[in-house]
């Protein structure tokens, strides 16, 4: 069995996470806190995943991060590279359709800290940020746990805006749900079967330890 | 302390303008909805900018926030300790972690020890607040916000949520905060028994506005919304001086005068209040013999005034205090009494607190 899928979809699934992780906590934060009338724009933005089927999404993300699209000019000033049918390429388009399952766990905990005891830190003599990093981030620690895990599992099972974006080029953009759908197409299913079952196995264990977990620091708090 | 602040709520305008001591226990009185918690929020610093017209707050000498020149100083940058209705403890962090988090970010001298001691929640430092009854909840909310080392402290309702029996326990660590820690405190209440016993100056605030304010005798005497279903009522100051422990009665000195009071939980020297109502005080024109009476003190009749149901309020000094009967018309009329007449007023030891 070629493990270079399982590679390639771990590493993908890893550096999303983290990227959301960085981008999504201060987005979450932001929604959790504003009055602005600008909320309601932002959240429908960030949701929008999670309606729209993925190949409409990878359409569009073909499009932007083409040589001329978009991002692909952005792009052109950091880099010489293409983004088109490239693993940064295949990253910048997990973040865009994993972001609602990191922001919304993360922003429903912010809220559910709520602003009784930011103030009552306030009072205390800690200011903003301090507030967050020392009772807001504390008490969302369940939160994070989904967030990471819903971000990492969606990312892993991500399949049309893959093949949309990425291609199926072996060790650089062919994850593993390319892969299976391969096999699968080449009538080779026993070859399909073994990645499968290697997924249902492996989304079983990480959606169980988190659940155990979460039951743990429910306790605690 | 100076408070100017107007903005619109939600069903009424907040529009108030006083000065309060900068010692003591000041008490903002009136119904649940006043507008009284969006005062203390303010003097806080933790209001929202929205639909504020004017807000001025000077405290010790140090502008807290003038819209005129836009300043507003953050609630971290205040040092004014607070303690909510609801406790608002941190759910993750013990007893000791959450007296620790003002303590630590804030300086200034306090005798730690001497809190907890006093507070009694040594043995409470190592439980999570989810362990802890309501009483001892607000009991270490209480010593967060001291930690903190505020120069004024203040607590909303802070007994609301507690039943009568953790309020009674707890109304003498507020004592406490005041009498030995000579930390200023606003409160905010609407129980007349917690305003009587705590308060050294009253703000009386109805649907956002003051409508009375002054110190604590001043106010009980004129104010009938204080006492309103038991009617006008005024306060004695004074020290124990004797306790007669097998009769259960004390002996009261307001000066020249000494009154028995019945309590047994006074211990001498303690300066305590004495609340009389209106409608168990009698006039004499001669000290009667033989009375079950106890308290009978000579008093300088001061003003008349009609009342309903043909009662007349009759105001008499004693002592340099204020006392108020309410006596029947014709009681007045056959005893000839009138403004600078000398009397006898009589009055039950019962009405008492602390």
């Amino acid at each position: 069995m070629d493990l270079s899928p399982i590679y390639v979809t771990v590493k993908l699934a890893s550096l999303t996470t983290i990227i959301l992780l960085i981008i999504g906590t201060p987005l979450a934060w932001w929604l959790s806190q504003t009055n602005s009338k600008l909320k309601i724009l932002i959240e429908s933005v960030v949701a929008l995943p999670l309606v729209l089927p993925p190949t409409v999404l990878g359409f569009y993300l073909l499009i932007a991060l083409s040589p001329d699209g978009f991002i692909g000019t952005l792009w052109s000033y950091v880099s010489d590279s293409s983004l088109s049918f490239s693993f940064t390429g295949l990253v910048i388009g997990s973040v865009i359709y994993s972001m609602p399952f990191v922001v919304q766990p993360l922003q429903a905990s912010f809220e559910m800290v709520g602003k009784p005891l930011q103030q009552a830190a306030y009072t205390l003599g800690a200011n903003r940020f301090d507030t967050f990093r020392s009772v807001v981030l504390p008490l969302s620690v369940r939160g994070f746990l989904v967030a990471i895990t819903l971000g990492f599992a969606h990312t892993v099972g991500e399949f049309g805006v893959v093949l949309m974006i990425g291609g199926n080029i072996p060790d650089v953009t062919q994850v593993l749900s390319i892969v299976i759908y391969d096999h699968v197409e080449a009538l080779e299913y026993s070859q399909a079967q073994s990645y499968s079952i290697g997924l249902i196995l492996f989304s079983f264990i990480v959606l169980f330890i988190t659940y155990s977990l979460n039951k743990k620091l429910m306790v605690r708090l | 302390m100076k408070v100017v602040y107007k903005k619109k709520l939600e069903n009424f305008s907040l529009d108030v303008n006083f000065e309060i001591p900068e010692t003591g226990i000041t008490v903002l009185f009136g119904p649940s909805g006043s507008g009284k918690s969006s005062l203390l929020n303010f003097i806080a610093g933790l209001d929202e900018n929205n639909l504020v017209e004017e807000a001025y707050c000077k405290f010790k000498g140090k502008i807290l926030n003038d819209s005129g020149k836009a300043i507003k100083i953050k609630p971290w940058h205040r040092n004014i300790g607070y303690v909510f209705q609801d406790h608002r403890l941190f759910p993750n962090m013990t007893v000791r972690k959450n007296i620790e988090y003002g303590y630590k970010r804030r300086k200034g001298n306090l005798d730690t020890d001497l809190v907890i001691e006093k507070f009694k929640i040594k043995s409470l430092l190592n439980q999570y607040p989810e362990q802890l009854s309501g009483g001892e909840k607000q009991r270490v909310a209480m010593v967060r916000a001291l930690m903190s080392r505020p120069d004024l402290l203040i607590l909303d309702e802070p007994l609301a949520a507690l039943d009568y029996q953790s309020r009674q326990e707890l109304l003498p660590y507020i004592e406490c905060i005041h009498q030995e820690l000579t930390i200023p405190l606003i409160y905010v209440s609407h129980d007349i028994k917690e305003v009587l016993r705590l308060a050294d100056y009253i703000i009386v605030i109805d649907q956002g506005n003051v409508l009375d304010k002054g110190d604590i005798e001043e106010l009980c005497i004129k104010q009938p919304l204080m006492t309103q279903s038991e009617g006008a009522s005024f306060i004695l100051k004074g020290t124990v001086t004797q306790v007669f422990d097998d009769e259960g009665l004390v002996e009261i000195n307001t000066g020249n005068q000494k009154l028995l009071v019945t309590d047994s939980d006074l211990k001498l020297q303690q300066p305590v209040r004495v609340l009389i109502y209106a409608r168990e005080v009698s006039l004499c024109l001669s000290p009667p013999e033989n009375s079950s009476i106890l308290n009978c003190v000579p008093v300088e009749i001061e003003s008349i005034e009609n009342e309903v149901n043909g009662k007349l309020r009759v105001e008499a000094i004693m002592d340099k205090q204020r006392i108020v009967a309410m006596i029947s018309k014709r009681s007045v009329s056959e005893l000839e009494l009138k403004k600078g007449c000398k009397a006898f007023a009589q009055f039950k030891a019962t009405a008492m607190i602390k």
